[in-house]
């Protein structure tokens, strides 16, 4: 395990104050957050290049914070990738068996399935200015894998990359984690590549850690209003506690002018009875009814009436944003194009829209 | 005329204005003399020393401008400015002033005592040597610290995640790749140091087999209405000169990789 402790580091007016990371070994972790929150500081700090005002970075129980970069068994792959021009795609992989007088003979297998799952055997006597980007990429890769790291710090790799690039090198990460198992902490800002890539998500925003835990947690539970709107989440309506059952295995919420009761693990943490809260309802999850067809028992409590007033094409599929009727709220609802095509609704028409109790996720404010 | 053009004009009015100055001497250039003064024990002798401190004083630019150009490349430091704009203190000095300096420091109790316990410097070699120093070494420095600019800090910050040490990244990865211009820089300064004249004269004299220098040969033979020395004596130090640089700009030229 991988743990960072209470990290204190400031940098002009910019904080990180007491930051906690755990990675687990042979994880993909991934290190979310806007641009500025400092994901880069803590990639430096770990890497050892930038020192920190207190704060423990422990690798297998033991403390490295004090060691220097090339003692740390980390290794790095830049934005920018930073392939050694000078020297030939070999000499850059084993650069660090060299640095690290590291015997090729007990590597020698590791380097070859590396080399064999990065598909660059033919690149191996050119040199990296002659290089394609994806052949970079895979390149910068071996070379930070070929020594064994004890962690691989990936800092937005992926970033500068055109869209069947990015795709092309995710795919290559995933096959390559898969096949070597490796510990890394990948930084990004991109929620795709994220959720496509991380087993287990932080999210960091303006030096604190909101939210750590596996990608279905982060992005389907947020834990805190800073998280959901990072996420770019829609339909967060500002809301309040109404009641908690004796026990806390359910509780009430103010929905819209109704109440709305939900089982407790729908909620962010223990609330209290009048608690201002965000009532969270994903967007795949608002279903239109059609006229005529009959309704589930279980929703009839949670039926609004009202219209639509905008349809947006996101090309696989619609954004429809309803609005209840008498409410100044807009709900967006997600359908696929399919779906879509069977409602045959437009903008203006009237509609009923229904909510599924198990739909909603409560964060506190 | 296009601005293009009228760039393009200034350009070669300034190659012209050179040229000319080159080519007037010519006027009473003899060519048979030009062995002659050549071959003349003083005129070997002032070539012999002004390359020879000339490229000590480089070598010693390289040693301490080198780690100085790196840390005001990659270090921060309190009074990184102030060290940053010494750097150009020989630029914008006269050398003549910034040799008064180095005779009057040298008349101060800790210069007297480095010159009776340590290196004679004024009117010796040594002196000539650190004339050409003072003269480059902020040059040098600077020089240096834009080739090291324009090589990314992130090279040395893998290197070093892959197990190479402070010292070994440097070596092994900033070093190759700013090497065409630290040659410059190198050139560049050497070549300033052979024709330094004011730093060196007040340092070190005029003395004929001991510090005659090409500029002071060159100087010492106007003195003494030597047209025919003086123009010998010009044509070579420009020759030196103009190797130098056009090196300089073969250096840049050749391809580092592949």
């Amino acid at each position: 395990m991988i743990e960072i402790r209470r990290l204190n580091l400031t940098l002009g007016s910019f904080r990180i104050e007491n930051l906690d990371l755990i990675l687990q070994e042979g994880v993909f972790n991934v290190l979310l957050g806007p641009t500025g929150s400092g994901k880069t500081l803590i990639l430096e700090s770990i890497i050892g290049l930038r020192s920190f005002q207190s704060g423990k970075i422990l690798i297998g129980g033991k403390e490295i914070q004090n060691l220097s970069p090339e003692r740390r068994g980390i290794s790095y792959v830049p934005q920018d990738l930073a392939l050694f021009p000078h020297l030939t795609v070999r000499e850059n992989i084993l650069y660090g068996l060299r640095a690290q007088k590291k015997s090729f003979g007990v590597n020698e297998n590791h380097l070859d399935r590396l080399i064999d799952v990065l598909k660059i055997k033919h690149l191996l006597d050119r040199y990296s200015p002659g290089l394609s980007g994806g052949e970079k990429q895979r390149v910068a890769l071996g070379r930070a894998l070929a020594p064994s790291p004890r962690l691989l710090l990936l800092d937005e790799p992926l970033a500068a990359l055109d869209p069947a690039l990015k795709g092309e090198i995710q795919q290559l990460l995933i096959s390559l984690h898969d096949s070597l198992k490796f510990t890394a902490l990948h930084v990004t800002h991109d929620l795709e590549e994220a959720y496509l890539l991380g087993d287990r998500i932080t999210v960091l925003i303006e030096g604190r850690t909101e939210q750590s835990g596996k990608r279905q947690d982060v992005f389907l539970r947020p834990q805190t209003v800073k998280v959901a709107q990072f996420l770019g989440l829609r339909n967060l309506f500002p809301e309040r506690v109404l009641q908690v059952e004796e026990g806390g295995k359910s509780i009430t919420v103010s929905f819209w002018g109704r109440e709305i009761t939900l089982p407790s693990d729908h909620a962010a943490g223990r609330l209290s009875p009048g608690e201002d809260v965000v009532l969270y309802l994903r967007p795949e999850e608002g279903m239109i009814l059609r006229e005529g067809k009959p309704i589930k028992e279980s929703l009839r409590q949670n039926i609004f009436a009202g219209e639509v007033s905008r349809i947006l094409d996101r090309g696989t599929h619609r954004w429809v944003s309803f609005q209840p009727r008498g409410l100044d709220v807009l709900l967006e609802i997600n359908l696929p194009n399919y779906v879509f095509r069977n409602l045959a609704i437009q903008e203006g028409k009237e509609i009923r829209v229904a909510m599924r109790r198990e739909s909603f996720w409560v964060i506190p404010v | 005329m296009n601005f293009k053009k009228t760039a393009t004009a200034a350009a070669l009015g300034l190659f012209l204005f050179y040229a000319v100055l080159i080519l007037s001497l010519l006027t009473f250039f003899e060519g048979k003399g030009f062995w002659e003064v050549l071959r003349a024990p003083d005129t070997l002798f002032s070539i012999r020393l002004s390359l020879l401190a000339a490229t000590l004083a480089m070598l010693l630019a390289v040693a301490i401008g080198l780690p100085a150009a790196y840390a005001l490349s990659r270090a921060s430091f309190p009074g990184k400015k102030l060290v940053d704009t010494f750097l150009e203190l020989p630029m914008i000095m006269s050398p003549i002033a910034l040799g008064a300096a180095l005779l009057i420091f040298f008349n101060t109790p800790f210069g007297a005592i480095i010159q009776e316990k340590g290196i004679l410097f004024v009117f010796e070699f040594p002196g000539i040597v650190l004339a050409q120093f003072a003269t480059i070494a902020g040059l040098a420095t600077r020089l240096m610290k834009t080739a090291l600019d324009e090589i990314s800090p992130r090279y040395e910050a893998v290197a070093r995640s892959l197990g190479s040490s402070a010292w070994g990244a440097f070596w092994k990865i900033t070093f190759p790749l700013a090497f065409r211009g630290l040659i410059s820089a190198m050139i560049l300064c050497w070549a300033k140091a052979v024709g330094e004249f004011g730093a060196t004269v007040t340092l070190a004299g005029t003395m004929a087999f001991k510090t005659e220098t090409m500029p002071i040969a060159i100087f010492m033979a106007l003195a003494s209405a030597d047209i025919r020395k003086t123009i010998i004596l010009i044509l070579i130090l420009a020759g030196i000169g103009l190797t130098a640089l056009y090196a300089v700009r073969f250096a840049a030229k050749t391809p580092q990789i592949l």
